[in-house]
């Protein structure tokens, strides 16, 4: 630490920070600070309180003890709005936008430009936006409904607007969880035009990868306290996993070699006009093929379409070599297909209800039969999924939107392993989720295809692709651009495939 | 963290508690509240409410409403006076106002279901077409003369009323159906969260269609308690009994945003709006003022309910946190 | 494309119906009614009235509007009315106030206007109606000489601030209770003129009170359910029941002997007279302004009650 401060001054410093909540320490005397134009990673697993100290940065919590100083002099930070005037921005993890507003509406809203008269100035709202979205190359008109955007074309929205408010201090708590590589990089270039310009930034960020890229000092935080800060050239990926889960990991992807059997999914010529075109893969027992590309490949409308959410025009879908016909989700069910959307929170859980009904939705006619509810098989049954799944929950009957991400996520896959499928479809299973949780669904990936079962794993994190799977198929603009067999796994050939740079036809 | 249990009970039962405390506030504000023959006399008054209400539930637990309830029981009150005036037979009546409430019901569900029009403002239609239809078919006169007809409303087994026995096996139906069936199930998957409950594989159309079938035949059902219970086929009747249905459901604790309710809740809560309807009678309370209570108490009961369910979820994201740290 | 041709279809079907209903006669009187309600069963009634009397005419035809309880709805039809340039306007109001500047309207346009119903006063209209006081007073002589000696009653009114209920209601203030101040009223509340509002009034009436002698009420729907609460107590066999209006309902009642008595408010005397009066105006036997007129609000009790039920009998409303 010593040496940290004195290579450039602090822009914001927290000592002797408290913070609790009825029942529990969320913050245990931190101290944190963050040099002028630097990025400082934060790094802990989901609970460990980074949420809670930027929060207090943010001003959005009020701290018990301990003190703020920003540029060495003592502050109090009361609201957002007060940390707005010191110069702090935040881009929160979870999205606050408005779908139904236009996208110049979204960047300004709440700081609309006036004139003299109290009139909003639109034109200055209507070229400011257009010269931001020049700028970050996004091919979007401003009076653009926000939803008709990509969930990774908000993000940037997000960044863009926190970056208009000309702020010293930005934080991004999670801000790749949602965008593609292509646009990563673009981030991260923001990321040292604002350091050039001075800003200092704190980075919170599950992927390690992303963390070591970028961070000049990194700070690891364990159950509300800090056990390590350091310039991250000091540290290794191994030691700061290491030091968030207080074990050492051994293997961060845990796959193993299961014997491959015969093709169980096939799909050929799968067409949907304007989304996917001839669309043939097939994935065999004991299989877990991924699928590669950039956000908007159509890799998640190819997967919908198979599994009945959506329709597609022509093309033939066999299990076990039999064609079936699946119209809706209930037929991919009935043919023991199952599918983890990449949206958990629209797709997946069902917030307002208990761990254990999200849990047996799927498998109802296992517990309602014979005239009777079956409440004692359904609690034995669930209980023993989520002992498998190593569901941390404190009962059956808990809401599951109290949960973390990373238990929600673990819950919505025993789900799919109530019915005991053949074949899962995991998209984007380890978004949002912290690095235990993200390994405890490798493992379980492990052991289901070790089971004889078999798994599609569309992500795109690059490093769990070539960590898990067995094969590899990519896709760009809606087409299977290339598949890789395990000895050519590297992140610029697949890179070269998803861009669409290097072409070769499937089969 | 000591009270938490007795907390945690407390919010759980919150709305059974107020019931149970509203009943003995009733008791010692009015002799003459617990005499049997009161408590007999509130659940036949409520049977109607409580049966819509049940309807009720079922849809906004799956993050529908109907707002044509009214007006469909009119409707099929009326019809099935004239089938009743026809045939001599109080079940083929009864069967008749059951065709009418699920032929209407049917309607909604497939402008609900199929065209995608909200269902607000697809039974709000209903409503002013059944109404019309109910004030066509009689011409908008009173039906009389409804000879045995009144039996189902006014009659009695032993000393316990028709309606009411309606009511206790069409609640413990209704509370068999959530909780026993894959129906039940699936009702509150979808009020959470619809798009889920999609991927999950539930067909939600068809669990759509039960609801609104299941509320049509409520509807009948209440058409007949109804007029048989006031001894004239009413065309006009039951304006506006769809708030009294909705009151009682969010009052018991059904989620105006969907996916939570029970059947005893709603239950109770129809109880409570009735207790305190007989008290005010009782003692003889100025209307207007019956209003303004009635208007206070509910916004106070639904205040309640919601931030004692605000506390459930904020405690347990801290129970997580701290076995968490315990496990560590 | 198929959903939207079927739409049209139906719509252009619809939309021929309608006009296929209004066909008149070239050379004969238009004439509007403009009724308050046709969910209101007295209104309604007295809209089937108004056109069965029209039928007697040949030189008349009659176009039934419903106001729908809304002043608003209400005053847009007379508008329409006067631009679709009728011959005569018959007015029976929701609210007199309200459409007091739009009969005013009807006035200045030159077409003559009846209002009924209730009378609304305004220079250059005529009015036929039944006075909903008298209609109460004639229940209240009868009352005097048959409540007993400190007898508690209950009282049942129709919506808060209705006219005829305020009327009816001030008729027995001054008829009755003004001159028998040894009647104790143990009850009053609004049934907003519904059977169902007033029996669970009554169920809860009978609870908090040991004896009830009688049930004033402000309409026979009001007065049925009341009655019907108590109709197989043996403790409230002959208790006094006093309603307004004479439905059939209320004279079955009073044929069984179950209710005391009503003041008649009768929609065939009343549509008579108004289309009477009409045809003078329109034939130029009378000024519009001289039309001022009350229907008879006759006392029906067990007395004279089978002569109404005859009446009813040939109206088809009793079988």
């Amino acid at each position: 630490m010593e040496g940290v401060e004195k290579v450039s001054e602090i822009k914001i410093q927290l000592s002797g920070i408290n913070k609790s909540f009825p029942g529990v320490k969320a913050l245990d005397n931190v101290n944190f600070s963050v040099r002028k134009g630097t990025v400082h990673c934060l790094c802990g697993e989901n609970g460990a309180g980074k949420s809670t100290l930027m929060k207090i940065i943010n001003g959005l919590y009020k701290p018990d003890t301990g003190q703020i100083l920003i540029d060495g002099k003592a502050v109090e930070i009361r609201d957002p709005i007060q940390a707005r005037e010191y110069g702090i921005a935040m881009i929160a993890q979870e999205l606050n936008y408005v779908p139904e507003m236009s996208i110049e509406e979204n960047i300004f809203l709440g700081r609309l430009p006036v004139n003299k008269f109290g009139k909003v100035d639109w034109k200055t709202v209507r070229s400011e936006t257009i010269r931001f979205l020049e700028q970050e190359g996004l091919p979007y008109k401003p009076d653009q409904k926000l939803k008709t955007l990509t969930v990774s074309d908000i993000q940037m929205l997000e960044i863009i607007k926190a970056i208009s408010y000309n702020a010293q201090i930005v934080i991004m708590d999670e801000p790749t969880s949602a965008i593609t590589n292509r646009e990563v990089e673009i981030l991260f270039e923001k990321i040292e035009e604002l350091k050039k310009r001075g800003v200092s930034i704190i980075y919170i960020s599950h992927k390690m990868e992303e963390v070591f890229r970028i961070a000049d000092d990194i700070t690891v935080l364990r159950d509300g306290t800090v056990v390590d800060s350091m310039p991250a050239a000091q540290l290794t990926l191994d030691k700061v996993i290491a030091l968030m889960v207080g074990r050492e990991m051994t293997n961060v992807y845990p796959k193993e070699d299961v014997p491959i059997g015969e093709p169980i999914f096939e799909v050929e010529k799968l067409n949907c006009k304007g989304v996917f075109k001839n669309i043939s893969f097939h994935v065999r027992r004991g299989e877990i093929v991924g699928f590669a590309g950039l956000m908007g490949a159509g890799r998640t409308e190819t997967m919908r379409a198979i599994f009945g959410l959506d329709s597609y025009d022509s093309g033939e879908i066999r299990i076990h070599g039999k064609a079936v016909s699946i119209r809706r989700p209930s037929d991919a069910i009935a043919n023991n297909l199952v599918m983890l959307s990449e949206d958990r929170r629209r797709y997946g859980i069902i917030p307002i209800r208990s761990v254990m009904e999200n849990a047996s939705i799927s498998s109802l006619d296992k517990f309602f039969y014979g005239g009777r509810a079956h409440r004692k098989k359904e609690q034995e049954m669930v209980s023993e999924y989520f002992r498998r799944m190593n569901v941390k929950t404190p009962s059956l009957e808990t809401l599951i939107q109290a949960l973390s991400g990373g238990n929600q996520q673990k819950v919505l896959l025993a789900k799919w392993m109530l019915r005991e499928p053949e074949v899962l479809i995991l998209d984007e299973p380890t978004r949002g989720i912290d690095v235990g949780a993200k390994f405890e669904i490798y493992r379980l990936m492990t052991e289901l295809v070790k089971e004889g079962k078999t798994i599609i794993m569309v992500s795109s994190e690059l490093p769990e692709l070539i960590g898990m799977c067995d094969r590899i198929y990519v896709m760009n603009k809606g087409i299977i651009t290339g598949c890789l067999q395990k000895e050519e796994f590297s992140q610029e050939t697949i890179m070269r495939f998803a861009t669409g740079t290097q072409n070769v036809e499937v089969e | 963290m000591k009270n938490s249990k007795l907390g945690h009970v407390l919010e759980k039962y919150s709305i059974y508690i107020i019931l149970v405390g509203m009943f003995l506030l009733c008791s010692v504000l009015n002799p003459n509240f617990l005499s049997s023959r009161n408590i007999v006399n509130i659940a036949r008054q409520l049977t109607v409410g409580i049966i819509l209400a049940y309807g009720e539930m079922l849809l906004v637990i799956a993050g529908l409403i109907d707002l044509s309830v009214g007006s469909v029981l009119a409707l099929a009150g009326c019809l099935s006076i004239y089938s009743y005036y026809s045939t001599g037979s109080i079940l083929v009546a009864m069967l008749v106002a059951i065709a009418v409430g699920v032929a209407c019901n049917l309607v909604n569900a497939v402008l609900v279901t199929h065209f995608g029009v909200p269902a607000f403002i697809a039974t709000l239609a209903m409503q002013m077409a059944a109404r019309g239809a109910a004030l066509y078919s009689t011409n908008g006169q009173n039906l009389l003369q409804l000879g045995d007809y009144v039996k189902v409303g006014q009659g009695s087994i032993g000393v316990i009323p028709i309606p009411v026995i309606f009511m206790v096996v069409i609640s413990v139906i209704i509370w068999y159906i959530v909780n026993h069936t894959r129906y039940g199930r699936s009702l509150y998957a979808i009020g959470g969260n619809e798009a889920a409950a999609v991927a999950s594989g539930i067909n939600v159309k068809r669990s759509k269609y039960i609801t609104y079938i299941l509320n049509g035949i409520l509807a009948g059902i209440a058409g007949v308690i109804f007029m048989s219970r006031v001894n004239a086929g009413l065309p006009n009747g039951a304006v506006g009994y769809e708030m009294e249905g909705l009151t009682a459901a969010i009052v018991g604790g059904t989620s105006f945003s969907g996916g939570v309710g029970t059947t005893m809740g709603t239950l109770a809560g129809a109880f409570i709006i009735g207790f305190l309807n007989n008290i005010m009678n009782l003692n003889g309370v100025d209307s207007y003022i019956q209003q303004m209570v009635k208007g206070l108490i509910i916004a106070v009961a639904v205040v309640f309910d919601i931030r004692s369910k605000n506390r459930k979820t904020r405690k347990i994201i801290l129970v997580e946190n701290s076995e968490k740290k315990e496990a560590k | 494309m198929k959903k939207r041709t079927v739409g049209m279809v139906v719509g252009a079907a619809l939309l021929s119906m309608c006009f296929g209903v209004t066909s008149y006669a070239d050379d004969a009187y238009r004439v509007a009614y403009i009724a308050r309600a046709q969910e209101d069963s007295f209104a309604a009634w007295l809209a089937d009235e108004m056109r069965a009397a029209f039928e007697e005419y040949d030189d008349m035809t009659l176009d039934v509007f419903d106001g729908q309880a809304n002043d608003e709805k209400e005053n847009s039809i007379i508008e329409n009315c006067i631009a679709n340039d009728y011959d005569a306007i018959i007015v029976q109001a929701n609210n007199g106030e309200a459409q007091l500047p739009y009969i005013q309207q009807i006035v200045d346009a030159g077409i003559p206007c009846i209002t009924t119903n209730p009378r609304v006063e305004c220079e250059g209209t005529g009015s036929v109606d039944a006075d909903p006081y008298e209609q109460a007073k004639v229940n209240c002589d009868l009352a005097l000489e048959q409540i007993p000696e400190n007898a508690k009653v209950v009282v049942l009114l129709g919506p808060a601030g209705n006219f005829h209920s305020n009327e009816r209601r001030a008729a027995w203030q001054a008829e009755f209770f003004d001159k028998r101040p040894d009647v104790e009223i143990v009850g009053e509340d609004i049934a907003n003129w519904n059977k169902d509002e007033a029996m669970t009034l009554m169920e809860d009436w009978v609870q908090a009170n040991e004896h009830i002698d009688a049930i004033i009420s402000m309409n026979d729907n009001m007065c049925a359910g009341a009655l019907e609460v108590v109709k197989d107590d043996p403790a409230y066999e002959g208790v006094l029941a006093y309603g307004v209006d004479g439905t059939a309902e209320a004279c079955l009642l009073i044929q069984e002997g179950r209710m005391t008595s009503t003041g008649l408010q009768s929609a065939i005397d009343l549509a008579q007279m108004n289309t009477d009066y009409v045809h003078k105006v329109l034939t130029g036997e009378m000024e519009v302004t001289d039309v001022r007129d009350d229907v008879p609000a006759p006392l029906i009790t067990a007395d004279n009650v089978e002569e109404y039920i005859e009446m009813y009998k040939e109206n088809g409303q009793i079988k």
